[in-house]
């Protein structure tokens, strides 16, 4: 099984940080930590198809920005909520079309085509507002339904992340898009001989992942009702890490959705275990960092007996 | 019905100053074996990618069951039945056997309107079929890097024959194999043959295509130096020709 290392390591963290700290079994710690995990694991969950296919998104920390900060100020200007919503997906849809397009009309590696626009959307972030953060000025009810509460701390993206798990699981597991998608990341001239359109899927896969950056970055703004424009710095690197504990290989051809879930999960799962253990906030990367390389080298055995 | 399956006539093709093919003719019969030697830049997989649509000849007609055929691409020789099992580009490593065997053409079921993988179906079938043509593994859920070279090449092969193919084109189908393995595969294109589908088979090994082909074609440096019914020579001289046209005698 793909997911038998995260899975393990999800137990081992839950069962430690229960002893360490009696908060954190507390219903409103579970919820904020699956919030936490929510809005990374959007991201993740797009990012982990895009790897799957055999490339990279690094932008994605920066579309998570740049979505709901255009929202957001066209709210401001007193634009229709819905419109407002519509076009930032929209341009969430397009900025991922453009990594894709350029990645494939020009050959070079996605993760150089990323990089610039990672960099390229942040500085336009940054320019238009002055460094400073902008505040949504009146209550959306459409912001309700991304990030709002439903009940007893469980919010709208605990919701949206589990629905987006089980989507894109029955797309990759069941589909014959998702075969297409292993195909592709695993050899491509193999997938191009039997006819399969590889072009189409990879940029099909750069639009997910960019989309469901934006859905994230909606989540994250519908909770706080502001944006800053440097939020989302580093989500890129936190989402393929979730990927890679969740079983997903850098090099493509393999990985799972259900992976990606655990992974996110524990992502969010240590950042608030540590704060309840008493551990200063400063600790929770090189932890992460511990983790990413531990469950690498885990995964690297486990496939090497699913998968050769 | 003509009697020929594929009928390619001066072909001709120019990759910028260098002639990779000068004219060359070539055919295959229904049921028949065709063995295509040559050394390493004859034109055999410049012929061949010709043949499939994946290069278009600059001069010279294809036919295939007796009419005129201009492939644009793979997928239109495909669609007539050519199916072609490259060396490194017939499977999936990191895909199970299921998965593989019906990449590009899944089956699909409908539920609740959406279009999803009949995923049991497709094991059951490919396992069925597998079996049919003598390949035993011992699950369609096995990832394809555990199979032996042998199996790989006999799913891909069972796997255009499952799809109807009318023609088989295996490049180099027994590189790299183990003797025992080879065997398997030979026979195999025997069996092939007996369900009806001719097979050109790309080597540089003469002893093993000679075991199963009917007629043997050699190329050098871009024109056809032999085109040989099996009875009418022994490898040992077709392995003369082809280091005679490369310039080096045998003893």
């Amino acid at each position: 099984m793909k997911e038998a290392g995260a899975i393990i390591g999800i137990a081992v963290f839950f069962v430690l940080f229960s002893f360490l700290s009696d908060r954190f079994l507390s219903l409103d710690n579970l919820t904020s930590t699956f919030t936490m995990a929510a809005e990374l694991g959007i991201i993740t969950v797009g990012m982990t198809v895009l790897m799957i296919s055999g490339e990279f998104d690094l932008s994605v920390g920066s579309i998570f920005a740049v979505v709901p900060m255009i929202v957001a100020i066209m709210i401001n200007h007193g634009v229709n909520d819905f419109l407002a919503l519509l076009t930032g997906l929209v341009v969430g849809v397009g900025t991922g079309f453009l990594n894709g397009l350029i990645t494939i009309k020009t050959e070079i590696p996605s993760f150089i085509t990323t990089l610039g626009t990672m960099m390229f959307w942040r500085g336009i972030l940054l320019a238009v507002t002055g460094g400073f953060p902008i505040i949504l000025e009146r209550n959306s009810v459409v912001l309700k339904y991304l990030g709002g509460e439903i009940a007893g701390g469980f919010r709208y993206s605990g919701l949206w992340f589990i629905v987006a798990t089980v989507l894109f699981w029955i797309l990759l597991e069941r589909t014959a898009y998702g075969n297409w998608v292993f195909a592709v990341g695993g050899n491509v001239g193999a997938a191009r001989a039997l006819g399969i359109p590889v072009e189409r899927v990879k940029i099909t896969n750069f639009i997910l992942s960019s989309f469901l950056a934006g859905i994230a970055g909606l989540t994250t703004f519908g909770r706080f009702k502001i944006v800053d424009p440097t939020l989302g710095t580093g989500m890129e690197l936190e989402a393929i890490a979730a990927s890679v504990i969740g079983g997903t290989l850098l090099s493509g051809g393999y990985g799972s959705i259900f992976g990606a879930f655990i992974g996110a999960l524990m992502i969010g799962m240590v950042r608030s275990g540590l704060v309840l253990a008493g551990a200063p906030a400063y600790w929770y990367r090189a932890f992460i960092g511990v983790i990413l390389v531990v469950a690498a080298v885990i995964n690297a055995r486990i496939r090497r007996k699913v998968a050769g | 019905m003509s009697e020929l399956l594929v009928e390619m006539k001066g072909i001709v093709k120019n990759f910028g100053k260098v002639q990779a093919l000068k004219g060359v003719d070539f055919s295959v019969g229904r049921e028949e074996v065709v063995g295509l030697l040559g050394d390493n830049g004859a034109g055999k997989s410049t012929l061949i990618k010709i043949l499939v649509g994946y290069y278009q000849p600059d001069e010279g007609e294809i036919y295939f069951e007796g009419k005129r055929v201009v492939f644009k691409s793979p997928w239109d020789s495909r669609r007539l039945g050519i199916e072609t099992v490259y060396q490194d580009l017939a499977l999936v490593n990191l895909m199970p056997v299921w998965r593989n065997f019906f990449l590009g053409r899944e089956l699909k079921k409908k539920v609740a309107g959406i279009e999803l993988l009949d995923v049991r179906k497709m094991k059951r079938l490919s396992m069925d079929y597998l079996k049919t043509v003598g390949i035993e593994l011992r699950s369609p859920n096995e990832t394809v890097a555990f199979l032996s070279g042998g199996e790989r090449q006999a799913v891909a092969i069972a796997r255009a024959l499952y799809f109807g193919a009318k023609l088989l084109i295996l490049d180099e189908p027994t590189a790299a194999l183990s003797v025992g393995e080879t065997r398997r595969v030979l026979e195999l294109i025997l069996e092939t043959k007996r369900r009806g589908t001719s097979v050109v088979f790309i080597t540089h090994n003469i002893y093993h295509v000679y075991e199963v082909a009917d007629r043997l074609v050699i190329l050098e440096k871009g024109e056809k130096i032999g085109d040989y019914r099996k009875d009418e020579v022994t490898p040992e001289e077709v392995m003369d020709i082809i280091a005679s046209a490369a310039g080096v005698s045998r003893k």
